[in-house]
């Protein structure tokens, strides 16, 4: 290990407490706000912090009054589906991909990466018309479907790890007389699992965060939970230290998600750029 | 038999997909070229305007002031980049702490756009943090209405990129810095080089490409800036981006116009990833 200079090892905690400053300070009169009463919210500085940290009354309303455990529901079934969807094409794009060669493999594998260049948001003029025409709009399996394309940041991923499983172990199998479709089910699939936890933690917060799409698509019978925080916000009649409350109740599940997979969050995300 | 049943595979893998592929990104490029030359309201049969869409978009002074908003968005890229890179400096190494300080610089990656926006109406607001902070420097001075001044909108509005996706930025630096060989620094501190001649000769140049990456990122999200001004703004108060336009004018059923605005959003990406690609050949050669 090299040795660092004392200097640098100062400067480098100075640099980090002022950036979890920066990061932390917008954050805090959030926290004070949602805990804090109509008239304190008048009254005091966005600095200072709540009379009564056991106020829970904004959080509450908020869940009564937005109905955020509704969307939360359909957000687990919305994100449940469409990821659960999508990692499986994804492995199986990827499959066929690395181990076989055929005729177009080539446009294929262009088709697929030069999507990475088309703005989601431009396509939206048509595809919106389309869903119009197929009564999709204001269904959730609009937004299922559309958050179930493959992506070419998931095929690389995959392709990575496909270059590590030997290919023989197909090969084996195939001599003992198994077919195809068996053997991607029963031996690639599962060991392509590394890569599905990293496409399930990028893309899962990556739609998780959507408001695009949903708020595009969903209606207030079904909306996601990105969408109903929204929906909260935009109308003028609830008092801000309500909103205050749910967007604290917002954080929540990508914080308990965070805490869980900290470490792994880093990996995936450094993985992805390598590959 | 054998033959048969790999072909089969393949097919059957690859069918759904690749539908998906070409009607939800192929298809809709493609008709919006068409329908950007018409006046299609969403219904009837579409009227050939020839191109009075993009004269509009080129010569109004509202859609001009659309797009160089998004110059606001571009410029904070740098002071962004800079941010993320050194961080993902200092943050590269074995150090006490280093799990607490790696696990606070990546909550406003994690945040959405909802959230985001409204910590920063908290922020900007006339009785909000960012006055309240300068009240209590002293620098009352200094206070402003953020969100209300024309002139401070935009870079306001602009600002908060910087928080939130500067950790995108430094998860891509982090995991490029990662990748180069520990004897690459070790040799040069028996060579006796300071930190910073570590930086400009081995750092930099090996994260080289991933600050390219970096760079085309920030421009083609520039252009399609959408969230935080339609959620914070609604657009209004001179805030209006491409995007939101795209979406308004959709709700308005002007399906040719937001198509002429999307096919120029496209091609301002596509050029963007052009020049890109000459700098990296550049650099090859």
């Amino acid at each position: 290990m090299i040795r660092e200079s004392r200097f640098y090892r100062i400067v480098r905690y100075v640099i980090l407490v002022l950036a979890s400053l920066f990061v932390i300070i917008p954050l805090v009169p959030l926290v004070f706000m949602a805990f804090k009463t109509g008239r304190e919210y008048t009254e005091t500085s966005v600095l200072a912090p709540p009379a009564n940290w056991m106020n829970f009354y904004n959080f509450s309303y908020a869940i009564r009054v937005g109905e955020l455990g509704k969307a939360l529901f359909h957000t687990v079934i919305i994100l449940g589906i469409s990821l659960a969807v999508q990692i499986l094409f994804t492995c199986m794009v990827s499959y066929v991909l690395h181990r076989f060669d055929f005729r177009g493999k080539k446009v294929v594998k262009t088709l697929f990466t030069l999507t990475m260049f088309i703005p989601a948001v431009t396509t939206q003029t048509v595809v919106f018309r389309m869903m119009y025409a197929a009564g999709l709009v204001n269904s959730m399996w609009s937004v299922v479907i559309l958050y179930s394309g493959v992506g070419i940041i998931g095929i690389y991923i995959m392709l990575n790890l496909l270059d590590s499983i030997s290919k023989e172990l197909d090969e084996a199998a195939l001599i003992d007389g198994a077919g195809y479709f068996y053997i991607f089910w029963k031996i690639v699939f599962p060991l392509l699992k590394p890569a599905c936890t990293t496409l399930l933690i990028l893309n899962g917060i990556g739609l998780y965060n959507d408001f695009y799409i949903p708020n595009l698509y969903l209606n207030k019978e079904v909306q996601t939970f990105t969408v109903a925080l929204y929906k909260f916000f935009g109308s003028m009649s609830t008092p801000f230290e309500i909103v205050a409350a749910a967007i604290l109740i917002g954080i929540v599940p990508i914080g308990i998600v965070f805490l869980c997979l900290q470490k792994y969050i880093y990996y995936s995300l450094a993985g992805a750029v390598k590959s | 038999m054998k033959n048969k049943s790999r072909t089969k595979l393949i097919v059957c893998f690859l069918a759904l997909p690749l539908v998906h592929l070409l009607i939800f990104s192929y298809v809709p490029i493609l008709a919006n070229v068409g329908l950007s030359f018409t006046n299609w309201k969403g219904v009837g049969t579409p009227k050939w305007v020839g191109g009075r869409n993009y004269q509009k978009l080129l010569t109004d002074p509202q859609y001009i002031a659309m797009f160089k908003n998004c110059l606001w968005y571009f410029a904070v890229a740098v002071p962004q980049l800079l941010l993320a890179f050194v961080l993902a400096v200092v943050v590269n190494g074995k150090f006490r702490g280093l799990s607490i300080f790696k696990g606070i610089l990546i909550i406003p990656y994690l945040l959405n756009g909802v959230i985001v926006s409204t910590i920063f109406i908290i922020f900007f607001n006339n009785s909000g943090t960012l006055n309240a902070i300068l009240q209590f420097l002293g620098l009352g001075n200094f206070t402003q209405q953020w969100l209300q001044n024309l002139k401070l909108v935009n870079p306001s509005i602009a600002s908060i990129s910087i928080w939130r996706y500067y950790g995108m930025n430094f998860i891509m630096f982090f995991g490029a810095l990662q990748t180069i060989p520990t004897e690459l620094y070790e040799a040069a501190a028996v060579d006796g080089c300071t930190k910073l001649q570590e930086i400009r000769y081995i750092s930099i140049p090996f994260i080289k490409k991933v600050l390219f990456i970096n760079i085309l990122l920030s421009v083609s999200g520039s252009i399609q800036v959408f969230e935080i001004p339609y959620i914070m703004m609604n657009g209004g108060n001179g805030t209006l981006t491409p995007v939101i336009q795209i979406q308004q004018s959709m709700r308005d059923n002007r399906v040719g116009f937001a198509a002429a605005l999307a096919v120029m959003v496209f091609f301002i990406v596509l050029l963007a990833i052009g020049v890109q690609k000459l700098f990296i050949k550049e650099d090859n050669e």
